[in-house]
């Protein structure tokens, strides 16, 4: 099986700034308040009349040379090799939070074991499937007192699916695929379009790709 | 490629296939064969249930995955074109991509399961009642409430005075069978949420185009000018962003007007910030310069449009001696004459262009003629119901069966509303603020006794907080049916639980251009047990015994089989096949639960012009010139008809006698070759249509169609001429509530609450995607990305007043009084602050409790004097700091 690389595509001109990423993302993972995978930042920038505002979802940049990934004491976190995903293995990882502070992008976040409900409602009660297992955060498990980010919804790739942030996207901003494959669509918008990456200067060489 | 996985392809074929349930080796079937089999197949005891969501009235569809009984999941449905377009070629072209769903659909999931919800029948112990009043609620069994509600409601009836109940409800869930309840209880007085909503820019449209909905083909457009409206955010449809977006990668350009930098504005090439409630001036001004300029479509005007010299010297001044140019717009609006003229070049000379306005201007006190006005540019460009221009739907939906009426005398009454009489284009959803005002005042024709309120916060959502409350209180019993102890709820006698839309039936229909229906379906049970809203109105139906006007038991006898059907949810079933079967589809609801998605598209697609469509009269007829029709003596039946030589005939041909109070009118009759009466033609177009050939009204009178220069009749619009209106007859020959006589041009007035020295500010709110009207305030995802509305000040106002980013001020109108922070911006106008509508509850639970501030309690209670629309946005305060 060839290795993949896989590479989130953002167009800043579709985005509307609704967060519905943010909201899908939090239904797909189950992630407790404090805990948000991916969100939209704003900015307004101009003077009246002739103001705009600028909109950036942002997430975990599954970079090339992750910063967060050496930091991290116990191994508990790495970049795949098939496909270029950094992920977290809630079962090794100790809580330090080394990651969180290694990371130049703000993409990780600490379970502190808070709930939307108490005692969890039905939907809070379930178990996400976060690199699909089964975590039921309900008895003070994993992932609770740990460091959560992005998957890129490995879960779902698996399946054949998309993200959830991108299959719920309104205006098709979110676009994900395998920047190995010269035909994928990622791989195409990228060629065309002109792009940019959060905080290039750092070498981390993020994967996820703003296009203008 | 060696792995089928990972091509966005792939990616799309399953998202848009099975949301979700598929192996990684079924992906290695063709698309074509894995849609229809396992949209919704089960996989062990996970199942994927297609239903249309109700988080909002925009009702995109889903997929609900269920599991073990409880719902785990919920994604967009692309079988269901509501979530990715409403024009049939980009639906089908683009379906592949996948549909949409806002955070709102997304976080549904925390809406049922809401640990606040109520859960059982609750019965007041408090008989005071008040904004800071504990109700002392009290947990009742079912029987006990439905037996309170039904001889409370029975002992109204029975005392002749049904007319007393006033029913409000949402006006896209369960509306017809509230209806039905309301003829057969016997009261006049049904609302629904329209009122709140849009009905000013239903009454313009209506007025203008003969349709109260027309809908935006975004996707084909080259230009898009709309006024108060956020279409990407306050995302009426999910398919909203994404054809708004394609459209402007395919070149076009988009303009907002609006006081507030929307997230569509800052979307846009081009923001028009300008003073509340001017949009209609500023339509006036760009119309003069397009005249002026000659890039209006003649030739399109003098074929499908009547009043147009009328409203040409409207504009040049011949008619008030005030000409609208750009200037005279700009002292209004403040929006440079500069920009108004750069407006018009552009809207004048890009093809297709379109112009739509909805709630901004709509809730105003000008709103009606602003709205026409605005709705005039499309017709000006000849931009109407062709690609990429304001479309005129086909609506072929479920059909509703409505039951015949008793002869109750309640039913009698006048509505307490002034429904068509005191309003006079207002909309069958009522006025909420004429009823609730006259409760409150002890005003109308009589005083409603016992309310009943189902899915609706009249507290925060109607203009005037504290007057709603004060009417609300004078009801000898309330009744309110919702999933929270809403602000409204708190002021009950008798609390129902209501259910979320996961838990209940419902059809979708009319947000695309072309015919669809899709089916809302419990995707669990009601999980407390409670009846749906609608099984709850029947069986309050059934307890008090209503019979239609042919005396049957119509709660109770199934509206297909006509036998008994005792299982509540059973009979709404028949109740909603027969809908289906009756209406466009003609199918039955076993069969639209089986289409992928549960949607039934009708495949002729979106279609463009209709208007154009040719009525012919049959074969062999004839055309009678200088005859007469006879109507009887109220004018209101046909009788027959008298041709050139004075020889009479009746409806059949057959020759005979006018009655002596027979009422006579010129006309040009059509009979067929029978001689039989066909359709008759008014040639001589009263009330100011003499620019119009003539119409053709059929046997019944009703208008069918318009002649062109040709001869030939074409459908044309559903307006009183059949044509496209510059100038009104109808509206002419009305007078608004305040007993003022209304224009039949699109004539702008300022609106009627204007700052000055003591409130120098304008007030307005808006809808952003994050909430829905008043009700996700306590869905704590949704308070994550929006949990509060502090109050936006222009930056430079600001300065002047001496208040800084997050202070904390007071916000005074005449009416209310409130602190909130401030949040300053650079992109409101600096006459205007403005906010998110929907915050500032003490009621419906802990999440939205105590957040942000009301906005409707700086406002009376008042409509708008045409349409009767709830005038949310026309407040003025001052804002200093607290």
């Amino acid at each position: 099986m060839a290795k993949k690389r896989y590479a989130m595509v953002i167009d800043l001109k579709r985005c509307v700034d609704c967060d519905a990423c943010t909201i899908a993302c939090k239904q797909e993972n189950h992630t407790p308040p404090g805990v948000a995978y991916t969100r939209v930042l704003r900015k307004e920038v101009g003077e009246y009349p002739n103001v705009r505002r600028q909109f950036l979802p942002i997430l975990c940049n599954h970079c090339e040379h992750p910063p967060c990934v050496p930091v991290c004491p116990v191994g508990a976190t790495w970049k795949r090799e098939q496909d270029g995903i950094v992920v977290v293995d809630y079962e090794k990882c100790i809580g330090c939070r080394y990651c969180m502070t290694a990371c130049p992008y703000g993409a990780r976040f600490f379970d502190f074991g808070e709930n939307y409900s108490e005692p969890l409602n039905v939907f809070e009660a379930q178990a996400s499937n976060e690199y699909g297992k089964q975590w039921n955060r309900a008895n003070g498990n994993s992932p609770i007192g740990n460091v959560r980010k992005c998957t890129f919804c490995v879960h779902r790739l698996d399946k054949g699916l998309e993200p959830a942030c991108v299959q719920t996207c309104m205006p098709k901003a979110r676009l994900f695929g395998d920047l190995n494959d010269p035909d994928s669509e990622v791989s195409r918008l990228l060629a065309e379009r002109r792009s940019f990456v959060l905080k290039e200067e750092l070498g981390t060489g993020p994967n996820v790709y703003y296009i203008t | 490629m060696t792995t089928p996985i990972m091509t966005r392809r792939d990616f799309l074929k399953l998202s848009a296939a099975t949301a979700g349930v598929l192996a990684a080796s079924d992906l290695l079937i063709p698309f074509s064969q894995v849609e229809p089999a396992l949209a919704s197949a089960p996989i062990g005891s996970e199942t994927w249930i297609p239903t249309a969501c109700n988080m909002c009235g925009g009702q995109t569809g889903v997929y609900a995955k269920v599991v073990d009984g409880r719902v785990a999941k919920i994604e967009p449905n692309p079988d269901n074109p509501i979530g990715v377009s409403n024009i049939s070629t980009d639906y089908w072209a683009h379906k592949r991509e996948g549909a949409a769903m806002c955070p709102k659909g997304n976080a549904a999931v925390m809406q049922i399961y809401d640990p606040d919800r109520v859960k059982k029948p609750l019965k007041r112990t408090n008989p005071e009642k008040g904004k800071d009043v504990d109700p002392r609620f009290v947990e009742i069994s079912w029987d006990e409430a439905y037996n309170t509600i039904a001889a409370k409601l029975k002992a109204l009836r029975d005392a002749g005075e049904a007319h007393k109940l006033i029913y409000f409800s949402e006006d896209h869930s369960f509306v017809n069978i509230q209806a039905d309840f309301c003829d057969l209880y016997g009261t006049p007085n049904y609302h629904n949420h329209s009122n709140l909503c849009d009905v000013a820019r239903k009454a313009s449209f209506k007025l203008v185009m003969g349709d109260e909905r027309p809908l935006a083909d975004f996707v084909q457009s080259r230009y898009i000018v709309l006024f108060g409206w956020n279409p990407t955010s306050a995302t009426k449809w999910s398919h909203l962003p994404r054809v708004i977006s394609r459209a402007m990668e395919n070149g076009a350009r988009m303009v907002v007007v609006d006081p507030n930098l929307s997230q569509t504005a800052a979307r846009a090439q081009w923001w028009i910030p300008l003073r509340p409630g001017t949009d209609g001036a500023l339509a006036l001004g760009v119309a003069h310069e397009i005249i002026k300029r000659g890039y209006h479509d003649q030739a399109f005007i003098d074929e499908w449009t009547v009043g147009f010299d009328q409203y040409k010297d409207y504009l040049f001044g011949k008619v008030d001696g005030v000409e609208k140019s750009p200037e005279w717009a700009e002292q209004i609006t403040t929006v440079p004459a500069a920009n108004i003229r750069k407006l018009a070049f552009e809207l004048g000379t890009t093809k297709p262009a379109l112009v739509d306005v909805w709630s901004g201007p709509g809730q105003h006190s000008n709103a009606v003629q602003g709205g026409r006005a605005i709705a005039l540019l499309n017709v000006l460009l000849g931009n109407v119901d062709k690609p990429g221009t304001m479309m005129n739907p086909e609506r072929r939906g479920n059909a509703r069966q409505a039951p015949k009426k008793p002869a109750l005398d309640s039913l009698k009454q006048p509505r307490l509303d002034g429904h068509l009489t005191k309003y006079p284009f207002s909309h069958g959803s009522g006025i909420y603020t004429e009823t609730l005002d006259n409760l409150r005042l002890g005003k109308g024709a009589y005083i409603p006794k016992i309310g009943m309120v189902v899915f609706q916060n009249l507290v925060l959502s109607v203009p005037g907080t504290q007057n709603v409350i004060d009417a609300l209180k004078k009801l000898e019993f309330l009744t309110v049916v919702d999933t929270h102890l809403s602000e409204t709820a708190l002021l009950a006698d008798i609390v129902i639980p209501g259910t979320t839309y996961l838990e209940r039936y419902d059809f979708t229909t009319n947000w695309v251009t072309w015919t669809n229906v899709s089916l809302r379906q419990p995707v669990v049970k009601p999980i407390f047990g409670q009846p749906a809203e609608y099984e709850f109105v029947t069986e309050l139906g059934r307890r008090l015994g209503l019979t239609d006007g042919d005396g049957k038991d119509y709660f109770r006898l199934g509206k297909k089989s006509q036998a008994p059907v005792d299982d509540l949810t059973k009979w709404y079933e028949e109740y909603l096949s027969l809908e289906l079967e009756k209406g466009g589809p003609a199918i039955t609801l076993d069969q639209l639960k089986a289409l992928p998605g549960a949607t039934w598209i009708d495949p002729k697609g979106t279609t463009y012009e209709k208007f154009k469509s040719e009525v012919k009269p049959p074969d062999g007829s004839a055309t009678k010139d200088k005859a007469q029709l006879v109507k009887s003596a109220d004018g209101t039946r046909l009788l027959g008809y008298v041709d050139s030589s004075k020889a009479a005939f009746d409806l059949d041909g057959k020759t005979f006698i006018a009655p002596s109070d027979a009422k006579f009118e010129d006309v040009i009759v059509i009979v067929d070759k029978d001689n039989k009466l066909w359709g008759f033609v008014v040639s001589a177009q009263p009330n100011g249509y003499a620019d119009a050939k003539g119409v053709l009204r059929d046997k019944a009178m009703a208008v069918v169609a318009v002649q062109m220069k040709s001869g030939k009749f074409s459908k044309g619009f559903n307006t009183l001429s059949r044509k496209l209106e510059f100038f009104s007859a109808q509206a002419a020959a009305k007078k608004d509530a305040n007993g003022n006589q209304l224009d039949g041009l699109p004539a702008y007035a300022p609106r009627d609450w204007q700052p000055n020295k003591d409130f120098p500010m304008y007030l307005v709110n808006w809808k952003e995607a994050s909430h829905t009207h008043s009700r996700t305030f306590n869905n704590p995802w949704l308070m994550g990305i929006q949990p509060s509305n502090p109050i936006a000040l222009n930056a430079k106002t600001a300065a002047k007043l001496g208040i800084k980013d997050g202070d904390a001020v007071w916000i005074e109108s005449p009416y209310g009084k409130a602190k909130a922070s401030v949040h300053l911006t650079e992109g409101i106008h600096p006459e205007v602050v403005g906010w998110q509508h929907g915050f500032g509850h003490w009621g419906f639970g802990k999440v939205a409790r105590g957040k942000g501030t009301g906005d409707g309690q700086f406002n009376v209670t008042k409509s708008d004097a045409i349409s009767g629309m709830a005038l949310h946005k026309e407040v003025c305060v001052k804002i200093y700091r607290a």
